[in-house]
């Protein structure tokens, strides 16, 4: 039989498509972002081998500003804090615990909530159930929450963690369920009923494998959000303990010697907007390239 | 004509949306059967019950809203109610096939066709991925997709729509289904690959002896491929007739109403034929014929009491209390 389409040529003969990681190293902006979250991590994780000098160790040189600076030392090449702590090290250190607070909430909470929202979406009679639970921890705001809970249970990474978590559940779900109506009004959902496939096929092969690269997209920007807040409650003097080092606490840290020594308080907060910025833009090219629908 | 053995038999089927507004009785009483090997069209204007009656038929409503409030729908002699979900999901994809309105967005654009149509072999009992395969590409080449090796691992959105909606046979003719269910099938193509979609329905059907309920709002196609014509009307049926009887003296004033208005080639009008008035809203209760406010023909008892399916000629059913109407007052 000849069909319409045979007529035209480009059909027949489709471009061959690159697979996702090459098409994903192609585009200039991810594959920065990429190399840094990249380095970043790594530089995080092997803190301990890297850093130059014992992040809680103090020295006599006080407020040493960094190696470029005029009155700057290779010694230091940051320079040190107040307490004459290798900025460096700490920085090293303090990366590796906020990426931690913020991975393992963004994991957990990210987790939770977008089942959560997909379930919401799926089952139309847990939808009210689901949704109100999520209003309520929805009218809790994380920063308060973090008091309550570091009144409750001291002062501690914990915490921070749990009001973190708690912040993100409703968040996701809600983007999760919105993503997942969306695709539940689409008549492909409709037509593989028709097929006769069961709910745990057409939950993961028809929505979640629908949904998964929106609530990637959505997960990576909160990811961002969750490091500041996380520094946020740091800043706050809520998170981790001094003399441990973490991103926002070494920010607000620097705060009271902003006029004499502003790179105390500006490297860490710097630090920050690098990695927000990375895994947001890492994030929307993950999307530009694992999602079939925006590809011709 | 009642088959002794119809493979589907609707049998004054209710279906009731309960929602803000009101009651909803989108299908108000219909019967119908299909004949093994037939093909029966249902036909009326948009909002008429029939894309809610064959999702009825597949259960596919959403329940609530939806309530089937009496009658029954039997499929090989058996209740389709009363099955569990479990059994109605061998059913569906299985001896029941269905084909959609949007070949554009009935495809889950995440998978390739060939994996689609694995996963539907798979899902009812063909476990060996390899045969599986075997046969989605059969039912592709089937179907008529070009170069159906090569295609069969394009996305949805690589194909055409004509190749979608070839695909969408392919995936609900994979099982051999008994029964084919095509709501509006070729709406959302332009005329000339109408034609080529509605010749291979045909087509399949006969080489695979599957009935087929076909819904639309289109009297050509019906002319062109149906045994069998289920006129439509606000949730009930008007007429049931043989293609040729009622293309030939179509009864219910309804019919008539519809048939003037397509356009024709060999007449020199100016102006299309409209039936005056409009469907009248669907919360509000009418004793009578649901159409006496727009039929030329309407009287006292039109209004006061609801018409029945009367038989006016060998097989050709009416629910109208002016029937049969002679051919002057048409």
């Amino acid at each position: 039989m000849t069909d319409a389409a045979t007529a035209t040529p480009a059909m027949t003969a489709p471009p061959q498509r690159l697979p996702w990681w090459r098409r994903l190293l192609r585009d200039r902006a991810a594959l920065m972002a990429l190399v840094v979250l990249v380095l970043i991590f790594a530089a995080a994780a092997l803190a301990p081998w890297l850093a130059p000098y014992d992040p809680y160790a103090s020295s006599r040189k006080v407020m040493l500003p960094p190696a470029w600076a005029a009155r700057g030392s290779m010694d230091f090449l940051l320079g040190t804090d107040p307490q004459g702590r290798d900025i460096l090290s700490r920085l090293l250190y303090g990366t590796r615990l906020t990426l931690l607070i913020g991975l393992s909430s963004i994991l957990v909470g990210g987790l939770l909530g977008s089942f959560l929202g997909l379930l919401a979406a799926f089952y139309a009679r847990l939808d009210p159930w689901i949704m109100r639970l999520s209003d309520v921890l929805l009218s809790l705001p994380a920063i308060l929450l973090g008091l309550a809970l570091v009144a409750a249970l001291g002062q501690g990474i914990m915490p921070v963690v749990l009001a973190l978590v708690v912040s993100t559940i409703p968040d996701c779900a809600r983007i999760a369920r919105g993503i997942a109506m969306g695709i539940m009004k689409q008549e492909f959902i409709e037509a593989g009923r028709a097929l006769g496939l069961p709910d745990r096929q057409l939950f993961t092969r028809y929505l979640l494998r629908n949904a998964i690269s929106s609530i990637l997209i959505f997960l990576s920007l909160r990811f961002g959000q969750l490091i500041l807040i996380a520094a946020s409650l740091s800043f706050l003097g809520l998170g981790a303990r001094p003399p441990v080092a973490e991103l926002g606490m070494m920010a607000a840290q620097g705060r009271d010697f902003f006029l004499f020594a502003p790179h105390i308080a500006v490297i860490p907060s710097v630090l920050i907007l690098i990695i927000v910025l990375a895994a947001n833009i890492a994030g929307d090219a993950l999307r530009d390239v694992l999602d079939p629908r925006l590809q011709t | 004509m009642p088959d002794a053995d119809p493979l589907l038999e609707v049998r004054d089927l209710h279906v009731h949306f309960h929602t803000d507004a009101g009651l909803f009785r989108a299908v108000d009483g219909i019967s119908f059967s299909v004949p093994r090997g037939k093909t029966l069209g249902i036909v009326g204007e948009s909002g008429c019950g029939k894309s809610v009656t064959s999702l009825a038929i597949m259960r596919l409503l959403a329940q609530p809203p939806a309530r089937y409030a009496g009658g029954d729908i039997l499929f090989e002699g058996k209740s389709l109610l009363k099955l569990s979900e479990a059994e109605m999901r061998k059913l569906r994809g299985g001896k029941i096939g269905m084909i959609f309105q949007e070949p554009m967005t009935s495809l889950n654009p995440v998978y390739t066709i060939a994996d689609q149509i694995i996963e539907s072999l798979r899902a009812h009992g063909m476990t060996d991925r390899a045969r599986a395969r075997a046969r989605a590409i059969e039912m592709l080449k089937m179907v008529g997709l070009p170069s159906p090796e090569k295609r069969a691992d394009d996305f949805p959105h690589q194909l055409s729509g004509g190749q979608r909606q070839r695909v969408m046979i392919a995936l609900a003719l994979a099982n051999d289904p008994q029964l084919l269910i095509a709501d509006e099938p070729t709406t959302a193509l332009d005329v000339t690959i109408q034609a080529q979609i509605l010749a291979l329905m045909r087509d399949l059907s006969a080489r695979t002896g599957a009935s087929v309920v076909l819904i639309t709002h289109d009297l050509g196609v019906v002319a062109e491929t149906c045994d069998e014509v289920v006129v439509m009307y606000a949730g009930n049926v008007v007429e049931r007739a043989p293609v040729a009887s009622l293309f030939e003296a179509p009864q219910h004033p309804y019919t008539i109403g519809l048939m003037a208005a397509v356009p024709r080639i060999d007449t020199t009008s100016d102006r299309l034929e409209t039936i005056p008035g409009s469907v009248p809203p669907p919360y509000m209760l009418i004793p009578g014929c649901k159409f006496a406010s727009r039929c030329p023909l309407a009287d006292g008892r039109c209004t006061a009491e609801r018409p029945p399916l009367r038989e006016i000629a060998p097989s050709h059913f009416v629910a109208c209390w002016q029937a049969p109407i002679e051919e002057a007052t048409r």
